[in-house]
């Protein structure tokens, strides 16, 4: 079995949000609602003179130790032997206690309005088609395809790398271990499978 | 490092939680009172009855907040969440109170008839039952109010409900709303029991109120010493004049000192009638606006 992660490359990346948009091509996220799986957050950091600005595109973790699923009471939230954390819009009631228990703000709700907008737009290959909350998959029907994840495919600078984290040959593996990745909120124990490299 | 106040959970969840501490300790304290003391059966069938009511009405709110209310039996699936505890705990009180109140109804004439047209044997059976009723409604009302702080101390990047003291204070806070209700419902009661009843009640809640406040200076005192997300929220509760004035002030100390008048100044609690319902009044509002804010100043701790 694979165990899917990403190391995001911060030094890279220039913001220019290609990754949220084709995620949201990709999967038919709400993108009228200003709702998305995947976000670039644009910070500035200290005080004038000494500023530096910084592009952190962030998405769910699929960590190890699963805040979520745990959360969740329906079973809708469940892990693939591969280790990517998946929702089953069916099972969802959305209550909410996923979005409250991520430390990654990487949930959103898939509103009534939204299905209806995504119908609307979308017609006989809209994907959503019961409200519930909504995350990031890694793409998982590219993965079952051998292909990456639509923001790591489409991002022009090769700020993600997608791949297996345990085969010692992929680049994703390489990077992960290089001992410049870290992870974001690793006190909280979650053991995020996505690791950053700092800018 | 980012704070974010948490924006999914409102009012609704705030009513839920509130709802659920009342009813809950509501059917605890009313069945342990029955149990070991006399009291006026009526007022207990009110008083069971109206905990059915606020354990229904917080369901309700819990599933007009959600996406797919009527997919919510789903909720029975994974023993990991709070939530599902939550449905155990609250369809074993159900059936408990339930069984529990059939038999106090014979004390209303008018719902004899109604009584009768159940079986005699089934009576017997719920008559039976009666006293393992009052303990299994007791213990899921006491495990429904705790389960109150349990489901949002599960998050653990909102430092401020991630802790320990946030159950407890909302169990205390929960029996100090059943037992302020409590007082509330037996000051109306003309029975010659009611005024011993009612002054149990008003220590009970004056006990209660002193228990929540220590609670209360351990939790602020625990978030104001954290480098993190706990500590903003306290500062934002302390800067919440509704929090400060409506919750501590009219809805902790004015009833505590109403019901120190009470248990220290006054013989018998009928001489001060208007205002034990209104320190009643007060620590309901109180317990209400205390849940709304602590979910108002949930705040994430976002890395970025």
């Amino acid at each position: 079995m694979a165990r899917y992660g990403m190391v995001i490359d911060m030094r890279t990346c220039v913001g220019c949000q290609a990754c949220m948009v084709s995620c949201s091509a990709e999967n038919q996220t709400p993108f009228w609602s200003d709702k998305f799986r995947t976000h670039v957050e644009d910070k500035e950091r200290g005080i004038f003179p000494d500023v530096h600005r910084v592009l952190l595109p962030r998405l769910c973790m699929h960590c190890e130790n699963t805040p979520c699923l745990s959360a969740c009471p329906t079973g809708a939230t469940y892990k693939t032997e591969d280790g990517v954390v998946l929702v089953n819009n069916d099972r969802c009631i959305g209550c909410y206690a996923c979005c409250i228990a991520c430390p990654y703000d990487a949930r959103y709700p898939y509103e009534s309005d939204d299905v209806e907008h995504a119908e609307k737009l979308y017609g006989g290959l809209a994907t959503h088609k019961v409200p519930h909350v909504d995350k990031c998959s890694f793409c998982d029907h590219r993965i079952a395809q051998h292909r990456e994840p639509a923001c790591v495919s489409t991002c022009p600078t090769h700020t993600r790398i997608f791949g297996d984290l345990d085969d010692p040959a992929s680049e994703v593996h390489k990077f992960a271990t290089s001992g410049k990745a870290t992870a974001l909120n690793a006190g909280l124990g979650t053991a995020p499978k996505v690791f950053y490299i700092p800018s | 490092m980012t704070f974010v106040h948490q924006d999914v959970w409102h009012w609704q969840i705030a009513a839920y939680l509130f709802l659920g501490g009342l009813g809950g300790s509501t059917f605890a304290i009313s069945a342990i009172l029955h149990l070991f003391e006399e009291c006026d059966k009526k007022t207990l069938s009110i008083a069971v009855l109206s905990s059915l009511g606020f354990l229904a009405l917080g369901t309700i709110f819990l599933l007009a907040d959600m996406l797919q209310p009527m997919k919510a039996m789903y909720a029975l699936t994974n023993p990991n969440s709070w939530i599902f505890w939550g449905v155990i705990f609250i369809n074993f009180y159900f059936l408990a109170a339930i069984v529990y109140l059939i038999p106090l109804l014979e004390m209303w004439p008018n719902l004899l008839p109604v009584i009768k047209k159940i079986p005699a044997n089934i009576l017997e059976l719920l008559e039976k039952f009666n006293r393992l009723a009052a303990l299994v409604g007791s213990a899921a009302g006491f495990l429904i109010a705790i389960y109150t702080g349990l489901l949002i101390s599960a998050a653990p990047a909102i430092s401020f409900w991630n802790t320990p003291a946030l159950p407890l204070l909302f169990v205390i806070s929960g029996f100090s709303t059943g037992a302020a209700y409590l007082l509330w419902l037996t000051s109306f009661s003309s029975n010659a029991m009611s005024d011993q009843v009612m002054d149990k009640l008003e220590q009970l809640d004056a006990a209660l109120i002193v228990s929540e406040l220590v609670v209360l200076g351990a939790y602020f005192n625990f978030a104001f010493f954290l480098p993190t997300g706990a500590r903003e929220s306290a500062e934002f509760l302390f800067h919440s004049p509704v929090f400060i004035v409506g919750f501590f002030i009219a809805g902790l100390l004015i009833p505590l000192a109403i019901e120190s008048y009470g248990i220290f100044f006054t013989k018998n609690s009928k001489k001060s009638l208007s205002l034990i319902k209104t320190a009643s009044i007060l620590v309901l509002i109180g317990g209400f606006l205390l849940r709304l804010y602590v979910l108002k100043a949930g705040l994430y701790q976002y890395p970025w």
